[in-house]
């Protein structure tokens, strides 16, 4: 907490996008005022508060209920700092400052405010300490130490007691003891400004005063998780988290989370080798400080249905555990008969590393046939312009833009943080938004244009009532869903978005065109050369099929020959597996090192939290050890060797934490001209349309005991009368 | 000049036991021979299933270890835990055990290549 | 040992025309008069300090420090009521001889020679003697310094007492105490290679002891424990607002007036 303060305070306080707007609409800076926080001389904009001035100067004000994304409340009081000449203490979270004040963080009246203030919040607050999952990073805590009275007055127990309000029930991923609650509202806050569902609310006033959804009904959002990041005492707590661990007593590692194309920078924490839960990273650049609640709930399906041991299929059909060396025998003697006719397909979680690989032992091998299994257009500039297929503007700039066009895709499924921008942008910024494809619950207003593909004819042809404004607009987004473009018609669509999207009139540097992938690897799978979609295998057969934790069911047994040996290598036992007659474990994103590109070109490194269960090793090791017994040995023996390899094949992949960016869009748009198919007239589609799609999307998910929760949990709540 | 100063910042510190190179020889010389002298009563002492030769071998190897040590106060600190470890020996203060601990016959080798380091899940 | 001796009367003798020795440690005359003002701890949790006690070590500490100018390099107290005499390596001997000689001192009993290791410091060893004297109920403890190859004279002619600790010194860190008589180990095994007490030796060790059934005997193996690396959250949870809490210093330093 001190730590991300700080870090704002040296850049300078930044103001919320409205503050932002109201600024640059004024044509010269308005002057500086100069502030004294204790004596420290600091110039801060007008409109600053005393908290953020104080911060300015590394003094960091006590408090509950402010926070920097949030609307200011100042209903805590804990924020209370004496100002000179003013004969009461002032909320330094909603106080601007003005000229030549002079604030004293630390008086005697100041401390007296703070000491009353703790004594107050105490009064209510019961005092379950040990058994309470927010003990040891609790604000409340730590606050009542630093700035507490030493002892206590209250001696009311035996009389009316301390106040007790009753639990709710707000669905299975947030625990909640509201006894334990201050009424700070950031959870009322963040629901209704950040993750605009507007649930929950207070009741009652005074002693009375009650935080609740009103009616009995569930917190149904998909950031819902963040919630219990907020709550600064431990009335909002992680239900699957509850009583499983103490924070002085895990393992915190900073991770990459891998379950959509956003690269949510995550922490993982672990303990006694497992991972106990997930908790966001602040980064500006992507995920602010939120995550999403797949990324943040899913870790139990680690556990389960994971492959620990390598397996071979026997006579009778069986998959039966072997050891390494049998299997690794086994899988190298298929690959030499087979020779060159040996294919791979990359699934949604396959690493940077394990594709690279495996390209190399194919391209040995003498092996073209290296596929993704989410497809993308071929046709016109394909993926050889990284353009085409990156979300170029990036995901922080999504809340700056003024008119913003989805096609076929709904981003508060498929990207929850990308949606959370516009959100933002739509709550601050005034921005339209228009969508093409199935009408979906977006949790803010748009303009539902119809799902058929000839609204993107009309939008061409400028007849359409919207393409004047984009047309008008200067900070356009053109939002592409990958869905969509994996449709027969792909490449038309991608031809003629490109074309709406070269005749807009943006500013310089802003790029309208930007595609929305839903899975973590295929821009890095893209970047260093697969194939998109699985035709090729379609059509070459191959003997040997290696799938990299291919769980989509791309391809079937069916469409492969009786005598295909397919092995596969990932870490869950889903639909990848099941067809398998070798099965080598690998490790799941928590257990390795591994490099992903997320969906705006931008190279992350997951770092190892937990070791792989079992037997499972990393997987570009796997694809090492395998070329070494096949006979096509590949050069590298480390991570650095392979990082190398990495940077050789595509420099920015090794570039962490930078979005590489792409600038092509005129080339691509003179090859999309040499397109040939056809827009499709059947309506646009997304497969994740409610929020009970949103939870089981990949193999991690669809293990989580805690994801199934989730989804029983918004079919009950379709039922009920609220 | 320079090797003035050299032999300046040797004289400041403060010798362990060997004033000079050459005494620091003869207490490594002198220590050698005891433990060379020693050694047929401790094949038969401790009962090693070993030969005086094999012995003498893993003696020289062990102070061949260290030849390179030009230091006089690390060749002495050597020496005084040299013999120490005699002493233990010779008082038959050690066992068995920490006798043929000198031969590491039951260490197995470590994996060096990346194949049996994937095999054996030591990285 | 005579030699030490004269040294002794010859630092009492050019100290004593400066400093007046007062006959007993306790008649020490009062040099600190902002003792008086000093707030006077109310808070139940936190140990009440004795200004006459402090006032008492501080004078002692600097007497010893006019005796023994040559050797004593700091005098300080600690944790409040704790005296430090810091020294050079060379002088161990005469300051434990004159502490536990001199008529003003006493301090006849050895409690523990405890040995400390901090890597980033040019001299990495520290060894910390704690002595006590009956005669005047009072305790001092004198620190010195010495890296991994420099020879501590042993102080087991003075106190013999320090036999045994020496020896554990020895076998937990390496410092080398010359002229001791029976320097070897005292805890390790036979055989053992190493000093656990030094901070770059691994908490597991690095072999591992076990019975062979098959060779009758206990073998001595390599040890491979990964130990895990651990990032210690400095920022986090405890201490949010530091700036608010000022911390006490546990050292405070006792101003000798050397002449240099």
């Amino acid at each position: 907490m001190l730590r991300t303060a700080l870090g704002k305070a040296l850049k300078g306080a930044q103001l919320s996008p409205k503050h932002a707007r109201v600024m640059s609409q004024q044509p010269k800076k308005p002057e500086q005022i100069e502030v004294f926080i204790d004596d420290i001389p600091v110039k801060v904009d007008p409109g600053t508060t005393v908290l953020q001035a104080a911060a300015m100067v590394g003094v960091e004000i006590p408090r509950f209920c402010y926070h920097e994304r949030l609307a200011v409340a100042g209903n805590c009081r804990m924020c209370l700092v004496e100002v000179e000449k003013s004969p009461k203490p002032v909320a330094a979270c909603a106080m601007p400052v003005m000229k030549g004040w002079r604030v004293k963080t630390d008086s005697e009246m100041t401390k007296k405010a703070r000491e009353g203030i703790m004594e107050f919040l105490l009064i209510n607050h019961p005092l379950d300490c040990p058994i309470c999952d927010q003990g040891g990073e609790c604000d409340l805590q730590d606050q009542s130490m630093a700035f507490g009275s030493d002892k206590s007055r209250f001696t009311d127990i035996e009389h009316s007691g301390k106040r007790a309000v009753e639990d709710k029930d707000i669905g299975p991923l947030i625990k909640t003891i509201m006894t334990r609650c201050i009424h700070c509202t950031r959870c009322i806050r963040f629901a209704s400004e950040v993750a605009g569902v507007d649930d929950l609310g207070t009741t009652g006033r005074g002693n009375d005063m009650q935080v609740g959804t009103y009616v009995e009904k569930m917190f149904l959002s998909e950031m819902s998780g963040n919630i219990i990041d907020l709550c600064p005492v431990g009335a909002l707590t992680s239900k699957p988290y509850s009583f499983t661990a103490r924070p002085w007593e895990i393992r915190k590692i900073d991770s990459i989370d891998v379950l959509d194309a956003v690269g949510s920078n995550i922490v993982v924490s672990s303990r006694t080798g497992e991972v106990m839960r997930i908790m966001p990273r602040v980064n500006e650049e992507i995920n602010e400080e939120w995550i999403a609640d797949k990324s943040r709930f899913s870790y139990d399906g680690l556990k389960r249905q994971r492959l620990v041991t390598p397996m071979l299929r026997d006579n009778t059909g069986e998959l039966r555990p072997v050891d390494w060396e049998a299997a690794l025998l086994t899988v190298a003697k298929q690959i030499k008969n087979a020779g060159a006719n040996v294919g791979a397909i990359a699934g949604g979680l396959a690493d940077a590393e394990v594709l690279v690989a495996v390209k190399d032992l194919l391209n040995r091998l003498g092996s073209e046939a290296l596929c993704t299994e989410h497809t993308f257009p071929m046709d016109g500039s394909g993926t050889d312009l990284r353009s085409s297929y990156l979300l170029n503007n990036g995901i922080a700039h999504a809340e700056e833009a003024d008119f913003v066009l989805l096609v076929g895709t709904n981003p508060r499924f498929e990207a929850p943080l990308l949606n959370s921008r516009l959100r933002k942008g739509y709550v601050h910024n005034e921005l339209e938004v228009a969508l093409i494809g199935p009408k979906v619950d977006l949790r803010y207003q748009y303009k539902h244009l119809g799902d058929g593909t000839d609204v993107l004819q009309q939008l061409i042809g400028g007849g359409h009532e919207v393409s004047k404004k984009l047309k008008s607009a200067k900070k356009p987004l053109i939002i592409v869903g990958s869905e969509v473009l994996e449709r027969p018609d792909g490449a038309a669509i991608l031809a003629v978005i490109q074309k709406l999207s070269a005749s807009t009139k943006a500013q310089e540097g802003w790029k309208v065109l930007n595609v929305l992938h839903k899975v973590a690897s295929q821009v890095a799978a893209l970047d260093i050369g697969y194939n998109p979609g699985v035709d090729k295998i379609r059509e070459n057969n191959p003997k040997v099929l290696l799938l990299l934790g291919a769980d989509e069911g791309a391809i079937e047994k069916a469409d492969l020959c009786d005598n295909t040996f397919v092995v596969y290598l990932g870490h869950h036992g889903d639909h990848g597996a099941t067809i398998a007659d070798a099965i080598l474990p690998g490790a799941a994103y928590t257990e390795k090192q591994a490099t992903y590109v997320n969906t705006e070109g931008r190279a992350q490194q997951t770092l190892v939290a937990v070791t792989p269960p079992g037997r499972a090793r990393e997987d570009w090791k796997v694809i090492r050890a395998l070329s070494e017994i096949v006979g096509a040995k590949l050069p590298y023996d480390n991570l650095n060797e392979i990082r190398d390899r990495l940077d050789e094949v595509a420099p920015h992949l090794t570039k962490y934490g930078e979005a590489e960016n792409a600038n092509f869009f005129k080339q691509a748009q003179d090859l999309a001209k040499n397109v040939k198919t056809q827009l499709d007239c059947t309506p646009l589609d997304v497969k994740l349309k409610d929020l009970s799609d949103y939870f089981m999307t990949d193999s991690i998910s669809r293990a989580s005991p805690t994801m199934a929760k989730c989804v029983q949990a918004v079919l009950k709540q379709k039922q009920s009368k609220f | 000049m320079a090797q003035q100063t050299v032999r300046q910042t040797i004289k400041q510190v403060k010798p362990i036991l060997s004033l000079d190179k050459e005494e620091a020889r003869k207490r490594v010389v002198s220590l050698y021979k005891a433990w060379f002298r020693q050694l047929p009563y401790i094949v038969k002492q401790y009962d090693m299933p070993k030969s005086v030769e094999q012995l003498r071998d893993r003696l020289r190897e062990e102070f061949n270890k260290h030849q390179d040590i030009k230091d006089v106060r690390i060749v002495d600190m050597l020496v005084i835990k040299g013999q120490m470890e005699l002493m233990e020996t010779v008082n038959m203060w050690k066992q068995k055990g920490h006798m043929m601990a000198y031969f590491k016959d039951t260490w197995e080798p470590k994996p060096k290549d990346f194949l049996s380091k994937f095999l054996s899940g030591k990285d | 040992m005579a030699s030490i001796l004269r040294q002794i009367t010859k630092t009492l003798r050019t100290s004593s025309n400066r400093n007046v020795v007062a006959c007993n440690f306790a008649r020490f005359q009062s040099t600190e008069t902002s003792s008086a003002q000093a707030p006077v701890e109310t808070r139940p949790t936190v140990r009440k300090s004795d200004p006459m006690q402090r006032t008492q070590l501080k004078d002692f500490g600097k007497y010893v420090a006019d005796c023994l100018p040559k050797f004593i390099q700091k005098v300080q107290l600690t944790a409040g009521n704790e005296l430090e005499l810091l020294i050079a390596p060379e002088g161990v001997l005469p300051v434990l001889q004159f502490l536990k000689d001199h008529h003003n001192c006493q301090f006849e009993n050895l409690a523990d020679i405890a040995g400390m290791d901090v890597p980033s410091r040019p001299n990495r060893f520290e060894v910390i003697y704690n002595i006590l004297s009956l005669r005047f109920n009072s305790r001092i403890r004198v620190k010195t310094y010495t890296d991994e190859l420099t020879p501590i004279e042993s102080c087991n002619n003075i106190y013999k007492a320090a036999n045994w600790y020496e020896r554990e010194i020895w076998d937990m860190y390496g410092v080398f105490f010359a002229n001791h008589p029976d320097l070897r180990r005292i805890l390790t095994d036979y055989g053992f290679e190493g000093h656990p007490f030094r901070k770059d030796f691994p908490l597991s060790g690095y072999v591992e002891v076990r019975y062979d059934d098959e060779k009758k005997r206990v073998v001595v193996e390599p040890l491979e424990l990964a130990q895990e690396f651990r990032k210690f959250e400095l920022a986090a949870p405890w201490e949010q607002f530091p700036k608010f809490r000022p911390a006490l210093a546990s050292v405070e330093e006792v101003k000798t007036d050397k002449k240099e």
